[in-house]
């Protein structure tokens, strides 16, 4: 089940999800209107390598606006810190934008529950694009799960600035140690 | 939830759910395949500004199709007048669409409640393709909602055709509260 405008509001004011900072103007039928922050993160090199770390640039995005390149990919950051231990949050740009060209979280739109913080916005474009700072960039559901709740407490949630992948030295085999341990701690 | 096939139907039936022209061979076991309209529109400058009314081209595709550039974005739209005031839809392109290396409106999935219209989408492709008026392209899917409903209105409402991105109304005044 996906919240509706009106049961975000509701849940933001008796604490069950996280909007921060919180504009009732930023609210659509079903989701809320977040803004990128002012930072974006470029990888150095054409070709990255999933083992191997990557160098990134940082800048900030100037008054006048950054023109976006099509085959590089950027990291920004929302300005809003978001997230529930109740709902289950999916980030998805906005169709103003990807009318443009401008796809952000097309392929891991899904958060975790209990997951609250300022999130990592992966950004590519077909076409040069100019965007700015503290824009309208996406925005993001809430949905019902069902079935017992633990909450994330994984290595992004200490974050505030775009991160970029933690993941690289992670090649065990499904089953190893960590997922072992984790598993066994919940039981 | 997600709507089963029969219930979208059904729903389709009791009129919560707009699709039309319906048919129900586009009915799959959990969404409903829709064609993709005649007319396309793209950007006819090379870079793109988000305050800007970026200037724009129609084409209207013959049978003899169009072929897709990957440098550019396309925007087409459904074929079908579709939306609902009771429940979320979700568009997706088919998989087997997507195994051409089209993607169908991979960035803004998720449509308003009460949005009502030919929905306009964004069609990227990875290699030059060519695609075809009034093909099966993608799949809707309709959701429950949790909680009390408020319709769009917003600044799409109605639109017939491809409709441009009116990003730029978002920079004419600063939203309060």
């Amino acid at each position: 089940m996906i919240l509706t405008g009106s049961e975000i509001q509701k849940e933001v004011q008796a604490g069950h999800v996280v909007l921060s900072p919180y504009y009732r103007s930023r609210l659509n039928p079903n989701s809320y209107n977040y803004r990128i922050g002012p930072i974006l993160k470029i990888a150095s090199g054409s070709s990255l390598d999933a083992k191997q770390e990557v160098e990134w640039q940082e800048i900030e995005i100037p008054e006048e606006g950054f023109v976006l390149q099509p085959g590089t990919l950027y990291l920004g950051s929302t300005l809003e810190v978001i997230g529930s231990t109740r709902y289950v949050p999916s980030l998805i740009g906005r169709s103003s934008l990807g009318r443009l060209g401008m796809f952000l979280q097309a392929s891991a739109d899904l958060g975790n529950l209990g997951a609250i913080h300022s999130w990592t916005l992966e950004i590519k474009v077909v076409q040069r694009l100019r965007i700015y700072a503290g824009m309208d960039i996406g925005q993001v559901s809430f949905w019902k799960p069902f079935g017992r709740v633990f909450l994330y407490e994984g290595v992004y949630d200490q974050f505030s600035h775009p991160t970029p992948s933690q993941r690289l030295f992670t090649f065990d085999m499904p089953g190893d140690t960590d997922d072992l341990d984790r598993s066994r701690n919940r039981t | 939830m997600i709507l089963t096939g029969p219930e979208i139907e059904r729903e389709w039936g009791n009129g919560r759910i707009w699709i039309t022209p319906f048919s129900n061979r586009q009915i799959q076991p959990n969404s409903y395949d829709f064609r993709l309209g005649e007319e396309l529109l793209y950007y006819t400058e090379e870079t793109l500004d988000v305050r800007r009314d970026n200037p724009t081209q129609t084409v209207r595709m013959s049978e003899g199709g169009f072929l897709l550039s990957p440098a550019r974005i396309y925007l087409g739209h459904t074929l079908e007048v579709m939306g609902s005031d009771t429940y979320v839809p979700i568009v997706r392109g088919r998989s087997s669409i997507a195994r051409l290396g089209l993607f169908v409106h991979v960035t803004a999935d998720i449509i308003d409640i009460g949005s009502k219209n030919q929905w306009t989408l964004q069609l990227h492709t990875v290699q030059e393709l060519r695609i075809y008026p009034y093909m099966l392209i993608g799949q809707v899917t309709f959701w429950k909602v949790q909680g009390e409903i408020t319709l769009y209105q917003g600044k799409y409402q109605g639109s017939m055709g491809p409709y441009a991105s009116r990003s730029y109304l978002d920079f004419v005044q600063e939203p309060e509260d």
